[in-house]
């Protein structure tokens, strides 16, 4: 399995202030499946914007299947954009539209014809256990329901490589663990998948590769109970 | 099923193109029919301003379709000398009659002048004291029809010459007022349909503005997925396009109605001097240009906004 993503002595920084990431290094694999974790204000999110070219470093290089970043052209943004699927911890969904709507969004962007958006909107769904909804607005649903809205738009263009925000974020535990399945699910079927969490106990329920993060630097340090908000209290989850 | 698919197949540009298009065209008509009330007072704006011009242009082409048919209706009045006798003026306007630029001749002799001016002007009185008869005898010559202004007056020339006339008059002089007055006005047309044309601009521009604000976050979610710049500014593109549209057709109906309301009044004007000018409305051509002008005016509006926006959101 060939190289997906590959950082090189990448540093970023917000304007005027202190790096958020400092000389990271590391690569990724295809099928992978790596969870980004450590405290807040650590920079993973960074880690993620700087994939999905919402920002840029200031320093190194960032390569995500096989495009150099730091070289890609502002226009060519939203076509390389298309190419990753992204989850959000607060969903990012259009409220006023239809759960088919929202899934259907990448499909329409990319020009696909009515007939192929409805084939695959609804795989989509069925992938993610909400076919039925598809008329449904989303405020009608639960937040488990709606984040796996989002996944649905995520995965609906088939992309090769899916970023995950802390999508377990605004989830009750069971809600959560359903939600890490499912992407798990994703990684089996070949989609390398990373995800961003501080979700110790779903981290130690579904053992994958993790990268730890603290003060913008990669550490060999292992997340523990005490560095997650969520601590222990989803001992009793299975 | 493979969930990796690299290289899936999309339908062919252009269908790809035409269908988006045709996909937004309906959905932004929707987004519109959402507030409907707000939507036709926008349009209702637009539709004055256009109108205004649109209304002005119509009343000078009235105007000068007017003057134009006076200008056919031009005669030559030929006062003839006090020496010349009635019998040698009627000879002389047969004569006249035989050119092929006159089309119609008529002789007023001295009598029938003064009996006329006695009818017409109520100085009977003040004409009573004068011991002679003050009044010319009168050749009016009619040109034929489809002489030009040139030709007419080259024919006023040469019967001025004639030893029997004493002046030759053609009265154009208010004609050329006419026209010198409608050229200023169709000046101000232009000027207010380029102010009025302006102002189109910002309130459509100002209605898509306060559209992508409110739908600032939809923005931001749509950036985040990957949707290019021209896929975020095509539905308000079709915004301002619809808006266009709906004002100028709007400025159209609204002329109508003008027209429609001036026909009866303006008719009876029209009899009162003996014509029997009809007011013409907008021309289905204009009419068309007209709607046509709302929609790249508001098509422009909405490009010049959006682009202007869209690069202000970026996704946080």
């Amino acid at each position: 399995m060939g190289e997906l993503i590959r950082f090189d002595h990448v540093s970023y920084h917000y304007r005027g202030g202190q790096d958020v990431l400092s000389e990271v290094s590391f690569s990724i694999d295809q099928g992978e499946m790596v969870y980004v974790t450590g405290p807040s204000g650590a920079g993973k999110t960074t880690l993620l914007r700087l994939m999905a070219a919402l920002c840029r470093a200031h320093r190194g290089q960032v390569l995500v299947m096989g495009q150099n970043l730091s070289a890609l052209k502002a226009r060519r943004v939203p076509a390389f954009r298309q190419r990753i699927g992204m989850v959000f911890q607060n969903f990012n969904l259009l409220y006023d539209r239809t759960v088919f709507d929202n899934v259907a969004l990448p499909l329409v962007i990319r020009g696909y014809s009515h007939g192929d958006i409805g084939r695959r909107v609804r795989a989509a769904l069925d992938s993610v256990g909400l076919l039925g909804k598809e008329k449904v607005l989303p405020l009608t649903l639960s937040g488990g329901e709606q984040q796996r809205i989002g996944i649905a738009r995520a995965i609906v263009t088939k992309p090769a490589l899916i970023l995950a925000d802390e999508p377990t974020g605004n989830l009750d535990p069971e809600m959560a663990m359903e939600v890490m399945r499912g992407f798990e699910r994703f990684n089996q079927a070949g989609v390398t998948v990373l995800i961003a969490t501080h979700a110790i106990d779903l981290i130690e329920a579904l053992p994958h590769r993790n990268i730890h993060l603290e003060h913008g630097v990669i550490t060999d340090k292992r997340p523990t109970a005490a560095s997650s908000f969520r601590g222990g209290d989803t001992d009793g989850l299975r | 099923m493979a969930f990796v698919e690299v290289g899936m197949e999309r339908p062919s540009w252009l269908a790809r193109i035409g269908h988006e298009h045709l996909r937004v065209l309906f959905f932004s008509l929707g987004k519109i029919g959402q507030a409907p009330l707000a939507a036709a007072l926008t349009a209702l704006v637009i539709g004055i301003a256009l109108a205004l011009p649109a209304g002005l242009y119509v009343a000078t082409r009235n105007l000068s379709s007017v003057g134009y048919s006076w200008q056919a209706n031009l005669q030559i009045s030929l006062f003839l000398k006090d020496s010349v006798s009635p019998e040698r003026g009627q000879a002389l306007a047969r004569e006249m009659g035989s050119d092929k630029i006159v089309g119609k001749t008529h002789y007023i002799s001295r009598e029938q002048s003064l009996k006329d001016f006695r009818k017409q002007s109520g100085f009977g009185d003040a004409l009573d004291i004068l011991e002679n008869n003050p009044l010319p005898a009168v050749i009016v010559v009619t040109p034929s029809a489809g002489q030009t202004q040139a030709d007419v007056s080259q024919l006023a020339d040469r019967l001025a010459k004639l030893p029997e006339v004493d002046i030759a008059k053609l009265d154009r002089q208010w004609l050329e007022r006419l026209y010198a007055l409608l050229a200023i006005a169709e000046r101000s047309v232009g000027i207010l349909a380029l102010l009025l044309g302006l102002a189109v601009m910002v309130i459509i521009g100002n209605t898509i503005r306060l559209d992508i604000e409110s739908r600032r976050d939809e923005i931001e979610v749509m950036k985040l997925i990957g949707a290019p710049d021209s896929f975020i500014r095509r539905p308000f593109l079709y915004a301002g396009f619809w808006f266009g549209l709906g004002g100028g057709l709007l400025a159209w109906a609204l002329v109508a109605a003008g027209t429609h309301v001036m026909a009866g009044p303006s008719a009876e004007l029209a009899s009162l001097y003996g014509s029997d000018f009809r007011l013409a409305g907008l021309a289905t051509a204009d009419g068309l240009a007209l709607s046509a002008a709302g929609v790249v005016l508001g098509w422009a509006a909405a490009f010049v906004t959006v682009s202007r926006r869209l690069a202000l959101i970026e996704p946080k």
